[in-house]
């Protein structure tokens, strides 16, 4: 396939947390909002005035501060986000919008907070006199309470604080509008990932998952001009004429902002046409929808916590859901198989990771490969092992079925 | 060899031993059979102390834990056959003897009165837990839904019996499913949770998450949950293992269940309507399951016996923090707290027991007697478990002050000020050093929680800032297997303890027998 055109300064958007894109929308006088979690709804840190950046910290491989202070038995994506915080590599963030969802990301968050706490002294890791962090409290649950509670939190949390602190128009018109402008990043990345389901696809598991990523990194305003034109590009993409994959695959998982993660499975042959994970596209670029006679705010709400697959979600009816919704995409992309990552010491999907490749197998048939991988990908060699298995069962799964 | 002084074997007949390093005193470590923690014979504590404690702990004890049967077992039968099903039952309903031997070893008078009566009533409340799984549980009567069966309400260990109290005069029993088949026997037999563990990572879990949750998933894995209510409620309490593990329940459960999520952020104002509204949302779960309405009278009236307990435990915490005359010992303490919090008022041995121990104390306060005379240092120990949990009380005077009191005392779970809500809860640890009148820290390292080890560098900082003397403990709870670091054991744990003590607070052992011996096999 021909190289798309952007792809390259994409990669290098994804580079560092403040990348161009990011430093231009600050030269303009907006503020940079982080956040680490998909309950911290992005259209929120959208509105005028401000911009969303969902952390991540690449290149960080050996996060050795942070660990003084996580210890090493925390989950790697934690310990390097605050090894890059320690850096000054946030130092550009005006405000952190946190989520205790789960523990060790929210201990990072903790650590970032400013002049909050009398009995610990203030480290200051953000240089920013300007910085501040709050917490948003999030459901476990899709009903009626979880969603007024969501509503009640997220105007307490994000709205109220930006106004205060920004003066951010907080306005329902304002939301609406920000609604739109989100919804519009989400039809463009949609359209780009409805090639994945071809019958040979004409967009690879890693450049989807970089267009992926650069969406929630970079300022959605500097970033959709860009994201148009691939778009664009892609109605008239050819795909190669030899398939260049032995099966398809669908990505799922915990946390994973590491193209190079889904290059690498790639690479053994399993085209990732879907991605099921933090930070993928499945759940994060479904449009949001404003029903009337609701508040924007409410919406907003409901979307997150209906639209969200984490395995935080309790309820049995919706722990059951699950599994068949991966399924359902499974089937949805014409993959063949599933395969399952757990970031090392993430307890949410060390758990969900062993039922999806009990039941995934066993009610639905689909073949998983069930794996355990570090935030940056050094154990490459032994999960090339794994993916290249895998590939090779699957095709003698289709062999045997062909006969 | 030093000539015996007839005089001393007299006061040693009759005292007992005393409590010091210098020749002549207890060296209780000798006592142990190499390997196995069992004793080659128990201690001589003196006339007094050795006949109570043969007659009124050990043979007291043992006739109760047969009486306690008998009072609350619908059939002893099925209490036999329990035993022969399940592996936590079968290897630790013996050893219990053994556990007051080693929570009570080298004490005497009013500490050692004082601390069995927390053991007794301990004791108590497992048989009453055990005896209400077997009256209920289908295998052990050929697959049949008895009385007692669509009588019984399951919930999470975590889960406070508080919440259930509404349906008890109505003959419905709150079970806490994990509290006896792991939190207790891991106190009784260390060994047998092991079995859990390992069930739960043979289909593929990681050795890291906690080792509690671990072990309560390895439960379900190999069946050995007994089959005793037709309903489960669940909640998030207290970490991010703590829900998954509710997941992979339910998939071996396969009953009616109802999440009951605690907010994490606890302190939040906004969230307590929040958890109002679910706690109300379980009972409406309740009562359809059952078909037994909510009784205000029936919470009311237990809720009430729950004030009291809280207000005993105040009053001995308040001789504990300002007098040297408070009698239980750590382990008595803490265990008797999150045993009756997280029961509840199912069985009046909490208060019968508490009532014992605060007649012991006072007459230790009118007395003037220090139970632990020897004593240096007053220690805090803070981890992810602790005595501090569910500290209020809840008002009995409206359904609706009940209800917002309810939801704060559900927010204030085990582990919460710990794991959860805040990293500011944790270091409350020095609010809680000054109202308890501490000088030293041992903080129990759980090295698989997170949110333990995710304040490890800031409590490092403030130890050095504040000149406090602080040692770490580390540990894997029941598991002293997957974390490679040192081996954790009781060895490597005392070998901290004493490092430190020698080392850094350069202070010379009590008793020097106990410095160094292998218990590696012992329950």
């Amino acid at each position: 396939m021909k190289d798309l055109k952007h792809l390259i300064y994409f990669e290098n958007l994804l580079q560092e947390a403040n990348n161009e894109l990011v430093k231009q929308a600050k030269a303009e006088g907006k503020r940079a909002i982080g956040y680490t979690c998909y309950f911290m709804p992005e259209v929120l840190l959208d509105l005028p005035g401000c911009f969303s950046v969902r952390l991540r910290a690449p290149g960080c491989t050996s996060p050795d501060i942070a660990t003084y202070y996580l210890s090493g038995r925390v989950c790697h994506y934690a310990r390097s986000l605050l090894e890059r915080a320690l850096e000054g590599g946030y130092n550009f963030l005006d405000a952190q919008m946190g989520t205790e969802t789960c523990t060790a990301t929210c201990r990072f968050q903790e650590h970032i907070q400013q002049k909050h706490l009398d009995s610990v002294e203030d480290m200051r890791i953000i240089d920013n006199d300007d910085f501040f962090c709050t917490f948003t409290d999030v459901p476990f649950k899709n009903s009626e309470n979880s969603y007024q509670h969501f509503e009640t939190q997220l105007r307490a949390h994000v709205l109220e604080p930006l106004h205060e602190h920004f003066g951010i128009d907080i306005s329902d018109e304002t939301l609406v509008k920000a609604v739109e402008d989100h919804n519009e990043v989400c039809r463009l990345i949609n359209e780009i990932g409805e090639y994945r389901k071809l019958d040979n696809p004409t967009i690879t598991g890693y450049e989807f998952h970089v267009i992926q990523l650069v969406s929630l990194c970079c300022p959605k305003y500097l970033i959709l001009p860009y994201l148009r034109e691939t778009a664009e590009e892609m109605k008239t993409r050819e795909p190669n004429l030899k398939k260049e994959f032995r099966c398809k695959v669908v990505l799922a998982g915990s946390e994973n902002d590491d193209p190079d993660f889904t290059k690498l499975v790639e690479g053994c042959g399993a085209l990732v046409v879907c991605d099921r994970f933090c930070y993928g596209a499945v759940e994060s670029r479904q449009p949001i929808v404003l029903e009337e006679g609701k508040s924007p705010l409410r919406c907003i709400a409901e979307h997150y916590l209906k639209t969200s697959n984490c395995p935080r979600f309790m309820p049995q009816d919706e722990m059951r859901a699950r599994k068949k919704r991966l399924a359902d995409l499974a089937k949805e992309y014409h993959a063949d198989g599933v395969i399952v990552a757990s970031n090392k010491f993430c307890e949410y999907w060390s758990y969900e990771r062993v039922i999806d490749t009990f039941i995934l197998k066993r009610d639905y048939g689909i073949p998983v490969c069930s794996i355990e991988k570090e935030y940056i990908n050094s154990a490459s060699g032994q999960l090339r092992t794994r993916f290249q298995a895998f590939v090779e069962s699957i095709e003698i799964k289709q062999i045997q079925e062909d006969k | 060899m030093a000539k015996k002084n007839p005089i001393k074997a007299v006061k040693d007949f009759w005292y007992g031993k005393p409590h010091t390093a210098e020749e002549g005193g207890r060296r209780l470590g000798e006592l142990y059979e190499d390997k196995t923690g069992l004793l080659k014979h128990r201690e001589w504590r003196g006339v007094k102390d050795t006949f109570y404690y043969m007659y009124n702990i050990w043979g007291y004890n043992y006739v109760h834990m047969v009486l306690d049967i008998l009072k609350y077992s619908n059939n002893p039968i099925d209490f036999v056959k329990g035993t022969w099903r399940y592996r936590w039952m079968g290897q630790t309903y013996l050893p219990v003897i053994h556990w007051f031997e080693r929570g009570l070893q080298g004490m005497r008078g009013e500490a050692l009165e004082a601390s069995a009566w927390h053991y007794r009533a301990m004791v108590s409340a497992s048989i009453h837990q055990i005896c209400n799984f077997f009256n209920a549980d289908t295998r052990l009567h050929g697959g049949k839904q008895n009385e007692a069966y669509k009588h019984t309400i399951y919930a999470n260990e975590t889960t406070c019996g508080t919440l259930f109290y509404p349906w008890k005069d109505a003959g419905y029993q709150y079970l806490p499913m994990e509290m006896i088949p792991y939190f207790v026997t891991c106190h009784v037999n260390s060994h047998t949770v092991l079995n859990y563990i390992d069930a739960v990572q043979s289909i593929g879990l990681p050795g890291d998450p906690c080792p509690m949750c671990q072990a309560e998933s390895g439960l379900f894995v190999l069946d050995d949950v007994p089959d005793s209510a037709p309903i489960i409620i669940t909640c998030n309490e207290a970490c991010d293992a703590s829900v998954s593990t509710h997941t992979l329940q339910d998939w071996f459960a396969n009953k009616p269940l109802f999440a009951l999520p605690i907010p994490m952020q606890f302190d939040d104002p906004l969230v307590k309507k929040y958890c109002m509204n679910e706690i109300e949302e379980m009972w409406k779960f309740v009562e359809e399951q059952t078909g037994v309405p909510f009784s205000w009278e029936s919470m009311k009236k237990y809720l009430e016996r729950q004030n009291k307990l809280q207000r005993d435990e105040w009053e001995k915490w308040d001789v504990a923090s300002k007098t040297d005359y408070y009698p239980i010992n750590g382990v008595a303490q803490a265990l008797f707290r999150i045993y009756s919090t997280q029961y509840g008022i199912q069985t009046s041995c909490w208060e019968e027991a508490s009532e014992k121990v605060k007649k012991i104390m006072y007459k230790c306060v009118e007395k003037k007697i220090n139970p632990f005379p020897q004593t240096r240092h007053r220690v805090i120990a803070w981890s992810c478990m602790d005595s501090l949990m569910f500290d209020m009380e809840i008002r009995t005077d409206s359904y609706e002050n009940m209800l917002e009191d309810m939801a704060t005392y559900h927010m204030w779970a085990p582990m919460r000020r710990m794991a959860v809500g805040g990293m500011h809860h944790i270091f409350e640890l020095w609010d809680y050093m000054k109202r308890f009148n501490c000088d030293m820290v041992a903080m129990y390292d759980q090295l698989q929680c997170k949110g333990m080890q995710g304040v490890h560098g800031l409590f490092e900082d403030e130890f050095r800032k504040r000149n406090i003397n602080a040692f770490w403990i580390p540990h894997a709870l029941p598991d002293c297997r997957t974390v490679s670091r040192a081996e954790i054991s009781r060895a490597e744990i005392r070998r901290q303890i004493n490092d430190y003590m020698t080392t850094v607070m350069h202070e010379e052992p009590l008793d020097p027998s106990l410095l160094d011996f292998d218990d590696s096999m012992t329950w």
